[in-house]
């Protein structure tokens, strides 16, 4: 015990006392993890982008105005079933007329018009919102039986068709790409933070060879090292949760703009706070650890 | 008892730095090694300390086979011989009474005695008003004479001094050499390798010669020869 408090004061007074050292580490740690924060939060946000358009992408059926209940509530009950599907809406006639007018009260000419036609020219409507968009497809296909051609009077998915495609097209390739640029960078993270903590280490080569001769014993040598390792690794990601509380701040006012949901960085790093600067403390802790046991390696060698 | 049998030192093929010496050292013995520079001063040093294995032949140091010494025992081994250098080997950062205290820290003595043992330590060598200074803070005579404390600290059988005053002037060579022979005094064996011709002269101890890593003068009290 009374060797561990040693250590621990060993520690604490050489990170003290080579403080521009210990700055400079820490300084290079949270350049890399900040690096590394923005790269995650580019993903969080083009995933949210993608199932935001996604979200806003859907098939209406539109039956034909003398479409019988049972005939809608059956074809309903059919998509329903499929395990693609998330969800069904299904919009009465009244309610339909109700929408159209709602949404036309500015256009004198169209309500007129209406008015001319007399009664209720629409048939209901069945919204449906699948998994992915490529699933659209197979709705539309089962939609093409013959027993529905005088009941279905319009899908408007054809309209949207090429959207989905593309959109299908870019999320798999920024996916593809993120994946690829975050080992990228995992790789260049991991050879700056080996390097820099092995040439703190080369540094004290002198005084590792030292203390070898006055008869400190392998645990003495790399127990302060270690004990460094985990306090500047907790003060980098320290440091980082600061500086990014307030970028994210900033970045979520323009947010606001563009995700009408109500999306913010912030909400997302509060709500998974242990996952996020969890998985980069151990990230971090492995890489110090890992590179001062190596850079340690041969001057311990008797 | 220090046992020297038959060691030979080989780094590579052309450098031989120790060629079959074997020789005895009593306890309480104050043992100048000379020999000029390449001799196989220092590797003898290192050998005694386990900084280096022998390639061939065998060294005892009490009931310690050095030569067979297990990696785990050589921080044991270093705490029973007090090793002191030419550039003094001081922990830069620490003062020179934590540099004191860590040879005692290291070794598991605690805080109550250490407290004791490292303000005598400084008195004997005459720095205890400096107990806060840093090495860069000193002279090269003062920061040898920490070094000195440093040895001194586990009270040891050996000490080990090599070139002790390869780096000091006339004045500061003396003192250094009157605390070696008042530490020998109490019982401790002190193997001195150096070359300084008025030191060993001085002394009229015993005298090993080393010239092309073998022995070839070994006088009960003797002088430098070279």
């Amino acid at each position: 015990m009374v060797a561990f408090w040693r250590v621990l004061r060993f520690a604490f007074q050489d990170l003290g006392r080579n403080f521009s050292m210990s700055f400079m580490t820490v300084f290079i740690l949270v350049l890399m993890l900040l690096s590394f924060n923005a790269l995650w939060s580019v993903d969080i946000l083009t995933r949210q982008a993608v199932s935001t358009v996604k979200d806003q992408i859907n098939v209406s059926i539109y039956f034909s105005a003398d479409a019988k209940n049972k005939a809608v509530e059956d074809t309903r009950s059919y998509l329903a079933g499929f395990p693609e599907v998330v969800q069904v809406d299904l919009r009465s006639r009244e309610e339909v007329l109700r929408l159209f007018r709602e949404r036309h009260s500015l256009s004198t000419e169209v309500l007129s018009a209406l008015d001319e036609l007399g009664g209720n020219p629409f048939g209901p409507t069945i919204i449906v919102k699948t998994k992915e968009p490529g699933d659209y497809k197979k709705i539309v296909e089962a939609l093409n039986a013959p027993e529905y051609k005088g009941l279905i009077e319009a899908k408007s998915f054809d309209e949207h068709s090429d959207a989905i495609d593309k959109i299908q097209n870019i999320t798999n390739r920024i996916e593809g790409a993120g994946m690829g640029l975050t080992i990228l960078f995992a790789l260049i993270s991991f050879l700056v933070i080996f390097n820099t903590i092995r040439v703190a280490i080369n540094s004290q080569r002198f005084e590792i060879g030292i203390k070898r001769l006055v008869g400190a014993s392998n645990w003495f040598i790399r127990g302060p090292y270690l004990i460094e390792s985990v306090v500047l690794t907790l003060a980098s990601v320290g440091v980082t949760a600061i500086i990014l509380k307030f970028a994210l701040k900033w970045v979520d006012r323009y947010l606001s703009v563009v995700f009408s949901d109500g999306f913010s960085l912030t909400n997302y790093y509060n709500s998974h706070i242990l996952y996020v600067f969890g998985v980069q403390i151990l990230a971090v802790l492995v890489l110090t650890i890992m590179s001062s046991t190596l850079a340690m390696r041969r001057q311990l060698k008797v | 008892m220090i046992k020297i049998q038959g060691v030979t030192k080989v780094y590579t093929a052309n450098s031989i730095a120790l060629r079959d010496i074997s020789v005895n050292i009593a306890a309480g013995e104050f043992v100048s090694v000379i020999g000029q520079s390449g001799s196989g001063k220092t590797t003898l040093a290192k050998l005694l300390i386990a900084e280096e294995r022998p390639t061939r032949g065998s060294i005892h140091i009490g009931d310690w086979n050095v030569t067979n010494i297990s990696p785990n025992e050589i921080p044991y081994l270093r705490r029973q011989i007090g090793v002191i250098f030419q550039d003094y080997k001081l922990l830069p950062k620490k003062t020179i009474y934590e540099n004191v205290a860590f040879a005692l820290e290291v070794a598991g003595e605690n805080g109550h005695r250490i407290d004791q043992v490292v303000p005598q330590l400084l008195e004997i060598v005459g720095l205890a008003k400096k107990h806060d200074r840093y090495p860069f803070q000193l002279s090269g005579g003062e920061q040898q004479r920490v070094a000195i404390a440093r040895s001194l600290a586990h009270r040891p059988k050996i000490i080990v001094a090599d070139e002790p005053t390869g780096n000091l002037d006339t004045i500061n060579t003396e003192e250094i050499i009157q605390i070696l022979k008042k530490i020998n005094e109490f019982g401790t064996t002190i193997i001195l390798l150096t070359h300084n011709r008025e030191v060993v002269n001085s002394l009229r101890r015993r005298v090993i010669t080393l010239h092309g890593g073998e022995i070839i003068l070994d006088q009960s009290e003797g002088k430098y020869v070279l």
